[in-house]
């Protein structure tokens, strides 16, 4: 039936990239669970804490907490772990993905076995557990706490994310060697706990590989400043899964280039998500309400369209330096760049702080006509700072419609759909006279 | 010398309830003052540069009057309303503010207090999340770019020993707060829960040489006093930011006494020195990564071995009971909270664990489980 709809209207609402994602995910996890039983170290890891390509130069598979729980969500299995969690005495008001991520291996530790029914069979047990201080303190916290449940060696890193107003000249040469050492002592952690040594060379071909990977992506992205829009949000935020998940993978390489031959051939032939669209939106900070992905569907019966993120964003462009030979170094320089590139560009703009600074330049490069920002109860670092962003949209496009969403990322109990159309219903109203008003 | 102290904790009680009086007058009298969030801040380099540090608070019992308007409602309460004191003026004699980057909303607030406030000087402290060797050694990097944010701001340099002078300041700070929470480990205590709270806000809000002569001249007060035994129970207090008196009076009207704590407004302030012998920046970057028992800092090892000092808190102050006292949002300290409670009953305490929302705590239901939390500590001590 929608393969009949699609070719009655030109339109196609997902790609069929990200239809393969399902599939994709269901064999990471028997991947994963299989090398457990090969006897294969296994970690659980936090995303985007640049220790990807070590971890894989070193032969180690790789878990991701985080979005085991947002699969927990999205399945709506997320519930028993969230009361087993709270039964242990963790706050509900904690991040919903440490709630999920703590409920299930305190509750695999009492059973003494998986879970019941975890979704897409549960995660393996880990040998290590390697969180790390980018993004938010959970992710770094969490791996601490289950020490209540587990022997499994920790080892955090930090991962710096410079002030908005730092002077970056002066901070860059100790902020750099700062995060090469956390990455050498990873190295000299993992070396002693897998009895193996580091290959330096299949470190530096790996990051290598993984730039490229990001290139596709980043290629494939940009697509969607075409009018209309070849890919919706709905597919931003299954397709970032190989990214982040499954960085290191030929696999993943394979498929951002073909992501991208896809939404190449979308816009060559001017198709777009839906057959007329009259709007342009902008999902901006804030983690997606995993349990609840369809409400993103009722935006399309505006004719409105999400064409691009700040949720999930591909990493800032980084070019290897031809005579770069040193992979730690490499990924230490590379961290920096991308976690101070808003900051540069924001002081350029006259003192923008980097997250409304990168939905300024969103707005500008994706043609948008209103933004949607989600303010979720149990993840403090993706919601604070949305009514700072709201006010600098404002400076900038003083009529623009902004509209805060409220739910959770996990936690179905505070979402009410009836609430959440009514406010759809409102901000469409005034993204339409918006775009009216601006011709 | 007893007339000269008599009277010290009703002057710490003044500044406790007048805060910003006295650096207002400083302000008025042209002196730059710099307010600064969290425990994290060395305040030693702004006595260095004869800048007054001033330990921004918030306003227990003051509902939120703007920041609503500003700030997410799922942020971390606290801040909330330091925010919304400053959107009203409170904070207004401020020259600057320094706010480092030791938890999610101390990260947040800094880009949101300049926007809205715009205040002439302002710096974020990166601090380490690790205690790695590297950690030290990237902190004190990060603090000598805070001197010379300072200086430049100020517009003269600190030298060494402008920051050892500072150093010798606030470690006889220190050395005089652990002498008044000596005077908590006798039984009865010779100040109260309460009381040190006055002092400790009070200490906030003046150069650090004037809180030094109140210091001096309140533990002279206190010795002086005799109470006799009236076997309250001894209480701990574990959690954040307690710079009101509400919870820790209503637990002493309730016929406890809370003899010493575990706080940032408190003891984690101070219990460690600062040691210059290496070099001062490099002592302040040891001492405030490395002394600070906050859960921001990630320690390794298991659970006896990371809270192993609140044990040595409860042998040395004789400790019957415990409140671990989190703020709503603080996801550092929930996800510790378990393990803390673990960890003290494991000493064979009872705990009592309470959060609220830092602006309004529901003292009412509070007293009730107080009450009966101290039933529970009498019931033990009986069987």
């Amino acid at each position: 039936m929608a393969q009949e709809t699609r070719e009655k209207t030109s339109s196609r609402k997902s790609t069929e990239s990200a239809g393969k994602i399902r599939t994709v995910v269901k064999r990471m996890y028997q991947q994963a669970q299989q090398a457990k039983e090969e006897k294969r170290k296994v970690a659980y890891c936090m995303v985007m804490c640049n220790y990807e390509e070590i971890l894989e130069a070193m032969d180690i598979v790789q878990v991701y907490t985080e979005n085991y729980a947002g699969l927990c969500a999205v399945k709506r299995q997320a519930e028993p772990y969230m009361d087993k969690a709270r039964a242990e005495g963790y706050s509900d008001l904690l991040c919903g993905y440490t709630q999920v991520g703590i409920g299930f291996d305190a509750l695999r530790h009492e059973l003494g076995e998986m879970p019941p029914d975890a979704p897409d069979g549960g995660m393996p047990e880990p040998d290590v557990l390697l969180g790390c201080s980018m993004g938010c303190d959970p992710r770094w916290k969490w791996f601490q706490a289950l020490g209540r449940y587990k022997d499994a060696p920790i080892y955090n890193i930090d991962v710096l994310m410079p002030p908005s107003d730092a002077d970056m000249e002066a901070i860059k040469e100790h902020s750099v060697r700062y995060m090469a050492e956390e990455l050498r002592g990873l190295i000299a952690f993992l070396e002693e706990q897998t009895g193996t040594e580091m290959d330096y060379d299949r470190l530096m071909a790996i990051v290598r590989q993984v730039e490229e990977t990001r290139w596709w992506w980043r290629e494939a992205y940009e697509l969607r400043r075409a009018i209309p829009c070849p890919m919706s949000t709905q597919d931003h935020f299954v397709l970032f899964v190989p990214h982040h998940m499954m960085l290191t993978d030929s696999f993943t390489l394979d498929f951002y280039k073909g992501l991208y031959q896809e939404l190449k051939e979308r816009v060559d032939n001017g198709i777009g998500v839906i057959d007329d669209e009259k709007y342009r939106l902008l999902w901006g900070v804030g983690l997606p309400p995993w349990h609840t992905m369809s409400i993103l569907d009722y935006f399309l019966n505006f004719g409105a369209v999400f064409a691009a993120e700040t949720a999930y964003m591909i990493p800032e462009p980084f070019e290897i330096p031809p005579d770069a030979s040193d992979p730690v170094q490499l990924i230490a320089e590379r961290a920096f760049e991308r976690n101070s590139a808003l900051q540069w560009r924001g002081q350029k703009a006259g003192g923008v702080p980097p997250l409304a600074q990168a939905h300024l330049e969103r707005i500008e490069d994706f043609s948008i006509d209103g933004v949607v920002m989600h303010i979720t109860r149990s993840c403090r670092a993706s919601t604070m700072g949305q009514i700072l962003v709201r006010n600098v949209i404002r400076e900038h496009y003083p009529k623009m419609p902004v509209m805060f969403m409220e739910s959770d990322i996990v936690d179905l109990g505070t979402y009410s759909e009836a609430e959440t159309k009514n406010r759809i219903d409102t901000f469409m109203e005034m993204v339409g006279a918006y775009k009216g008003s601006a011709g | 010398m007893t007339n000269v102290a008599e009277g010290a904790l009703d002057r710490a009680r003044g500044l406790y309830e007048n805060r910003g009086l006295r650096a207002k007058e400083l302000a008025a009298q042209g002196k730059q003052v710099v307010g600064y969030l969290c425990c994290y801040t060395p305040a030693e380099f702004m006595t260095a540069l004869d800048l007054v540090p001033y330990r921004i608070q918030g306003g227990v019992g003051k509902p939120l009057k703007q920041a609503d308007q500003h700030l997410e409602t799922i942020m971390c309460p606290y801040v909330r309303s330091c925010f919304d004191l400053a959107m009203g003026g409170e904070y207004d004699f401020l020259s600057g503010v320094v706010i480092p980057h030791t938890c999610d909303a101390m990260h947040r607030i800094y880009d949101i207090w300049k926007y809205h406030m715009k205040p002439p000087y302002s710096h974020c402290i990166t601090v380490p999340h690790m205690t790695h060797r590297a950690s030290f050694e990237y902190f004190q990097k990060e603090l000598e770019d805070f001197q010379h944010s300072l200086e430049r701001f100020v517009g003269r340099s600190a030298s060494e020993e402008d920051l050892v002078r500072a150093i010798g300041l606030h470690n006889r700070c220190r050395a005089l707060l652990r002498e008044l929470y000596e005077l908590r480990k006798q039984e009865p205590p010779l100040i109260s829960g309460t009381e040190i709270t006055w002092v400790l806000v009070a200490g906030m809000t003046i150069p650090v040489q004037e809180f030094n002569d109140l210091l001096e001249d309140i533990i002279a007060e206190v010795r002086g006093r005799k109470p006799s035994s009236d076997g309250r129970h001894r209480l701990l207090v574990v959690g954040s930011e307690v710079d009101d008196v509400a919870m820790i009076r209503l637990v002493e009207d309730c016929g406890a006494s809370v003899v010493m704590d575990d706080l940032c407004t408190g003891s984690r302030s101070f219990w460690e020195d600062v040691d210059h012998a290496k070099g001062a920046v490099s002592g302040l970057a040891a001492r405030y990564l490395g002394g600070i028992t906050c859960p921001c800092t990630y320690r390794e090892g298991k659970v006896p071995e990371r809270f192993s000092y609140l044990g040595d808190y409860v042998r040395d102050w004789r400790i019957q009971g415990a409140l671990l006292y989190t703020i709503r949002y603080c996801d550092t300290y929930q996800l510790d909270a378990p393990e803390i409670k673990g960890y003290l009953e494991s000493l064979g305490l009872r705990v009592l664990y309470l959060e609220d929302d830092y602006v309004m705590p529901p003292l009412g239901q509070w007293k009730t489980r107080v009450e009966a939390f101290l039933e529970t500590i009498e019931s033990t001590k009986e069987e």
